[in-house]
């Protein structure tokens, strides 16, 4: 309310965020693995004084410091970009708590990119035990970024004893960081074993490609045996709420009355099964069968099961951007009582000013929509309002409105699932006003 | 010797005497697949294979809870899409699982016309998998009835009505099909008994007899790869080699599966009405799409032919095609090799654009 409001017609913004945000972890996730690849691979070069180890880490290298720096750096960017767009008083507050963090985490990233050109284009120009160090302080830079996002990532779901104290050390440090950080470190190492497969799978010597492959299957164990328990140690630490609403999925599925978060975490086991059996019959049991085409497969398959798994962890936090502190509309937990009653439209540099002076009511609640309900929902799109509200007319849609006032479970099923509505009475009928003319049999009528 | 390799000889030995598990090794490990560029579509068969078990699997759950009455039918699915722990899954594997049963099975079909790979001695390998692919889109039609719901209860009149215009023996065949002439009670139990008794006993006869064939003839190779010399012809093992890339391949199909399970679990629309008025824009399902848009594209009369008939006898003719083709180009004539090349790219042309047009109009 605070902001101007980005519409995206269809998609909706959280998705730009969203798919914005897969692909920098992706890459984001392969430079630190590969940070990890890159210096152990190079011991193990070092150490056996194998050449051929040597040629293979200058191809692989040259990849993956362009696909890190350039990719990596314009993905963040982007980021930067969709979330204050999309979310801009949630990326204010972050801003906010953490300044000094951010500060760090730029500062190590310049660190990461300046260290990333040093490796690649010192091969062969300096002593080999001089290229060695420059790999291990590589993975130090770029795993010191990590533990700094997964501080202000973590902070949005668990932020801890910050809520009472307002300390960032301690939002930063909060339940989930240890379980988290661990968890992003083993998906890391797994995600470069998977994209060192693909490199190796073309490797011409069959005796040294198979050493190979097996060398690069043996990054996704971690992920193996310590992701079930990590997983555990992470899920004992997030709210009960979500605890509850994690299991009333699964348990509602039963019957297929399911919801978004229980689908993402059935596709996130299934993928992750495919995974293991994948590295099993593949590079386990056929490393001489393992060709480049199945490498590609099984690396997006490795993909698809970090971004699935990224996507159930954002729904986790649903319905709030900062878990009870902002809800994901940008309207914070202890500003809804105060806006029920003096309006919504009064508030805001942006929100109360697009309201001035506009007279038509279902103007005056397109202005409501899109800045409490477009944060999930689109009119046609994603989360359609128009597919939800189906033929409800306009006194429907009010009475519906009305109950998501509610700040009780029992009179308002979408309390904790949902934002509550923060509306007054007025704009609730401006806003039923607005809704109605999405009406899907109003529609269908006018046509005829 | 451990007791590990102990364990395993002995259950070897016992296995080797009751079953001759030694000379089926034998056979396995002289099995071997050719290795080229279009290689990879000798995976579609396994995958086609995979799914169908799925179906059987899914299939024989569903009929636990599935009732095949004209009162109950949508209530049944109803039931075990909300009421029956995980039906909907069962449900969605099944009907999401035939989608790409018969997806994969047009992948199977095209890319082994495209191989040759129905060129002598495999005539009848090409003729079982033809008659294959028209039981399983028999599967397709007949499923499509039973949930008893309004698109499907149209769909299904409007495919019987169309069937009945084939000459001479179409409208005999709609109403033996249909049990008189509206759908009704008769047909769904008709349709039932086709679906899960007649359909999967011929389908499993006809399996047998085209893996029989596949193994007999073993893996063909396109014109590319035979016209090598001998030494540049390079092979892998079936087993394990090739087997263990078919479970990694496996693995992705059921995925895709799963993937679709997960996302879109398959809806049921309300129960069917056969007095309402047919829904707008009714369509059948997509793999009869492309010759439902032929048919709509043919004037009402060509000549002194009826439209419909005229365009049946046009799709028959094509279909004909198919299966005289690997009896005249029998790879000793360039004309005939590129006529069925031609032919068959037409073809698969004319299905891709007309089933677009006809899901966009």
């Amino acid at each position: 309310m605070n902001y101007p409001i980005w519409v995206v017609p269809y998609l909706g913004g959280p998705w730009v965020i969203g798919i914005m945000a897969i692909i920098h972890i992706f890459i984001s996730h392969f430079a630190v693995g590969g940070g990890a690849f890159l210096a152990l691979a190079e011991e193990l070069a070092y150490k056996r004084k194998d050449d051929r180890i040597y040629q293979y880490l200058k191809d692989h290298s040259r990849f993956f410091v362009l696909v890190t720096t350039v990719a990596g750096a314009a993905t963040g960017v982007g980021i930067w970009f969709t979330i204050s767009l999309v979310s801009p008083d949630g990326t204010g507050s972050l801003i906010q708590i953490f300044t000094l963090a951010w500060a760090l985490e730029y500062l190590f990233f310049a660190a990461e990119l300046a260290t990333a050109f040093v490796y690649y284009y010192t091969w062969d120009r300096i002593d080999k035990a001089a290229h060695l160090k420059i790999a291990r302080l590589y993975f130090i830079f770029s795993c010191f970024t990590l533990v700094i996002i997964n501080g202000i990532i973590t902070f949005m779901l668990t932020p801890g004893k910050w809520t009472q104290n307002h300390n960032w050390f301690d939002g930063f440090f909060n339940e989930t960081y240890w379980p988290s950080l661990l968890i992003r470190l083993s998906i890391m190492f797994a995600i470069a074993g998977m994209y060192a497969l693909v490199t190796s799978s073309r490797i011409k010597d069959p005796e040294f490609r198979t050493y190979m492959v097996r060398f690069c299957a043996k990054w996704l164990l971690p992920v193996f045996i310590l992701g079930p328990i990590l997983s555990l140690w992470y899920l004992h630490e997030v709210p009960q709420a979500t605890i509850d609403t994690i299991f009333t999925g699964i348990q509602t599925s039963g019957v297929g009355n399911f919801s978004i978060l229980a689908r993402a975490v059935y596709l996130s086991l299934v993928l992750s099964g495919t995974v293991i059996l994948f590295a099993f019959f593949g590079p386990y049991l056929n490393p001489r069968g393992f060709t480049f085409r199945i490498a590609i497969l099984f690396m997006i398959c490795g993909l698809a099961v970090t971004g699935t798994t990224e996507w159930m962890r954002e729904l986790l936090r649903k319905p709030y951007v900062i878990y009870d502190y902002m809800y994901s509309n940008g309207i914070r937990k202890a500003e809804i009582d105060k806006i029920s009653q003096t309006g919504f439209l009064q508030q805001g540099k942006w929100a109360s000013g697009l309201a001035q002076g506009q007279d038509n009511p279902t103007a005056r609640g397109e202005i409501v929509f899109k800045y409490q309900c477009m944060s999930c929902h689109t009119e046609k799109g994603y989360r359609a309002m128009q597919k939800m509200l189906g033929e409800r007319d306009r006194d429907s849609i009010q009475s519906f409105l009305q109950m998501l006032k509610e700040h009780d479970k029992d009179k308002n099923p979408y309390f904790g699932i949902m934002p509550p509505l923060a509306a007054n009475d007025d704009e609730i009928k401006d806003l039923a006003a607005y809704l109605s003319t999405l009406n899907q049999k109003k529609q269908s009528d006018a046509s005829r | 010797m451990s007791g590990n390799t102990k364990l395993k000889n002995g259950l070897q030995a016992f296995l080797d005497e009751r079953f001759n598990i030694s000379s089926l090794l034998q056979i396995a490990d002289k099995k071997k697949v050719p290795i080229h560029k279009h290689a990879v579509w000798y995976y579609m068969g396994g995958i086609a294979t995979m799914y169908l078990a799925v179906q059987f699997i899914t299939g024989i759950l569903l009929m636990i809870y599935y009732v095949p009455e004209i009162s109950s039918a949508h209530a049944s699915i109803l039931k075990i899409n909300s009421k029956i722990d995980f039906g909907w899954f069962i449900r969605s594997l099944h009907s999401w699982g035939a989608n790409l049963l018969i997806a994969i099975l047009f992948a199977h079909l095209f890319s082994t016309f495209f191989m040759k790979a129905y060129r002598r001695p495999r005539e009848f390998t090409w003729l079982t998998g033809l008659l294959l692919m028209v039981i399983c889109m028999a599967f397709g039609f007949s499923g499509y009835l039973l949930p008893w719901d309004d698109v499907s209860f149209f769909a299904t009149k409007i495919g019987l009505d169309i069937a009945a215009k084939t000459p001479l023996i179409g409208e005999t065949v709609a109403n033996m099909l249909r049990g008189g002439e509206h759908i009704g009670q008769a047909t769904i139990s008709r349709f039932f008994a086709i679906h899960v008794i007649v359909l999967p006993a011929a389908l499993l006869a006809l399996l047998g007899v085209h893996l029989l064939l596949v193994q007999m003839h073993g893996m063909s190779a396109p014109s590319s790869f035979n016209d090598l010399p001998e030494a540049k012809q390079t092979y892998e093992k079936f087993f394990p080699d090739f087997f263990y890339k078919d479970i990694l391949v496996w693995i992705l199909a059921a995925n895709v599966l799963f993937a679709l399970v997960m996302l879109n679990p398959w809806g049921i629309g309300p129960e069917a009405d056969p007095f309402a008025p047919a829904p707008v824009g009714i369509k059948p399902e997509w793999y009869f799409l492309s010759m439902f848009q032929f048919l709509k594209l043919i004037p009402p009369m060509v000549g002194p032919i009826e439209g419909e008939l005229f365009g049946m006898v046009l799709m028959g003719l094509a279909a004909l095609g198919f299966v005289i083709l690997p009896f005249v180009d029998n790879g000793k004539s360039k004309a005939w090799s590129r006529f069925a090349t031609i032919f068959g790219l037409l073809i698969l042309t004319g299905m891709i654009l007309l089933s677009i047009w006809g899901a966009l109009s």
